[in-house]
């Protein structure tokens, strides 16, 4: 097998991987409909779900979906499947709109950090796309981590408990709970920079609160 | 009416300030990386909930009368030291620097919070006069370095400082210093100039 043909073979799977960056790439150069349907209809009802989660009401869910989505087809531009997978950056433009929404006075604000998430990125091919080995070996960890452990995480970065509420709820102590959330996060840690060798050697304490 | 609004209340200032740190801080960057990544792989696993039918079309509807955003790079050398959650933020505002001798100021939000984030640039070998702090005053470096009574600080580097540290922050001979600040209260100078250096913080 030639190299182009090894390369082409590389960039059909990292595209079956993840569907939705080449959807956002799409929306981005094309403004294509049927890919932001489709993004729409995947992403829409899961953020609902989160968002109930996190104690909001039905209809303030989804406005902050339809604003999160309004933002999802204005700047598509922004989005760089090197920093983020698809579901990070688009629950993280939710997270902010949500804050936003809730803050209405200071929209303004509030509107420009929006776009903060969203760093400028130099324009993309989607022949440039990469796939990244931390988004792998981070769903790989959390595919095999007991579903206990993942609902911590959940309590604490999706439904945005605090370590002494989540301690509450599932009557484990709090002690315990500090420590499989750090546990879970230095793991992760130490994989993503065993491989990345150019990582620095500085990075040893947690701050985690 | 809500759960949400009984959450710690993230001022914009603070927010911005996060996203910094996260962006820029060298322990924040894999940490915020893992943490967002987290959420997006949950967000991924959730049980759905369907959206009630006038989402789709409010959205079209939405869609149609927004303006799409270009992406535009901000090419003024100083900005590319800073964050690029910084330098988005800035890119349509004009930032009004006071200027002081060896360090100039901006207030980069509105003070009504009660908070406030200033960027901060000490020219190289530039000294801020001697001053203490009124709340709580986070320093992030970005750019160059600094240092003080207390040790020298490397852009990516956070120092939390309050009332107990009084000090007299030094910027790098060659490279200066670039730093942003969030401040809970008013920063306090106890130097020689302190009269008249209270007067313009107020």
């Amino acid at each position: 097998m030639d190299n182009k043909s090894a390369l082409n073979m590389k960039k059909t799977k990292t595209k079956e991987k993840n569907p939705f960056i080449g959807a956002l790439a799409q929306i981005a150069k094309n403004q294509d409909m049927k890919s932001f349907k489709m993004v729409f209809d995947y992403f829409g009802p899961r953020l609902k779900s989160f968002l109930m989660s996190s104690g909001a009401e039905e209809s303030i869910a989804e406005e902050v979906i339809q604003e999160t989505m309004t933002i999802i087809w204005t700047k598509a531009d922004f989005y760089n499947p090197k920093l983020a997978s698809p579901s990070t950056w688009i629950y993280t433009i939710a997270r902010n709109k949500k804050i936003d929404i809730l803050r209405k006075s200071k929209k303004a604000i509030l509107e420009n950090i929006d776009t903060a998430i969203l760093p400028p990125v130099e324009p993309k091919l989607e022949e440039d796309i990469e796939h990244d080995q931390r988004f792998e070996i981070l769903n790989k960890y959390l595919d095999d981590l007991p579903k206990e452990q993942l609902d911590l995480l959940k309590m604490n970065f999706i439904e945005e408990k605090s370590h002494g509420e989540i301690a509450e709820i599932t009557k484990i102590p709090l002690g315990t709970i500090k420590s499989r959330i750090r546990l879970a996060m230095e793991k992760i840690r130490d994989r993503i920079e065993k491989d990345n060798k150019t990582n620095d050697p500085n990075i040893k304490s947690l701050g985690i609160n | 009416m809500l759960d949400l609004m009984a959450q710690p209340s993230v001022t914009p200032a603070k927010l911005l300030f996060q996203q910094c740190v996260a962006e820029s801080s060298i322990e924040g960057n894999t940490l915020n990386f893992i943490k967002n990544e987290i959420s997006g792989y949950l967000l991924n696993k959730v049980e759905p909930r369907a959206l009630r039918k006038n989402v789709w079309e409010k959205t079209l509807a939405s869609i149609k009368s927004s303006n799409r955003q270009k992406n535009s790079i901000i090419t003024d050398p100083f900005y590319n030291n800073l964050p690029v959650v910084l330098q988005d933020y800035l890119s349509n505002k004009k930032v009004k620097w006071k200027n002081y001798s060896d360090v100039k100021v901006a207030m980069l939000t509105p003070s009504n919070e009660g908070d406030k984030l200033e960027l901060i640039h000490v020219m190289p070998g530039g000294s801020i006069p001697q001053h203490t702090h009124e709340g709580k005053e986070n320093f992030l470096v970005l750019h160059g370095s600094y240092s003080d009574e207390y040790g020298l600080y490397k852009a990516g580097s956070v120092q939390t400082r309050d009332e107990d540290h009084d000090h007299k922050p030094v910027g790098h001979p060659t490279t200066g210093c670039i730093g942003l600040a969030y401040t809970d209260g008013k920063i306090k100078f106890s130097g020689k100039f302190s009269k008249i250096l209270n007067f313009f913080n107020n």
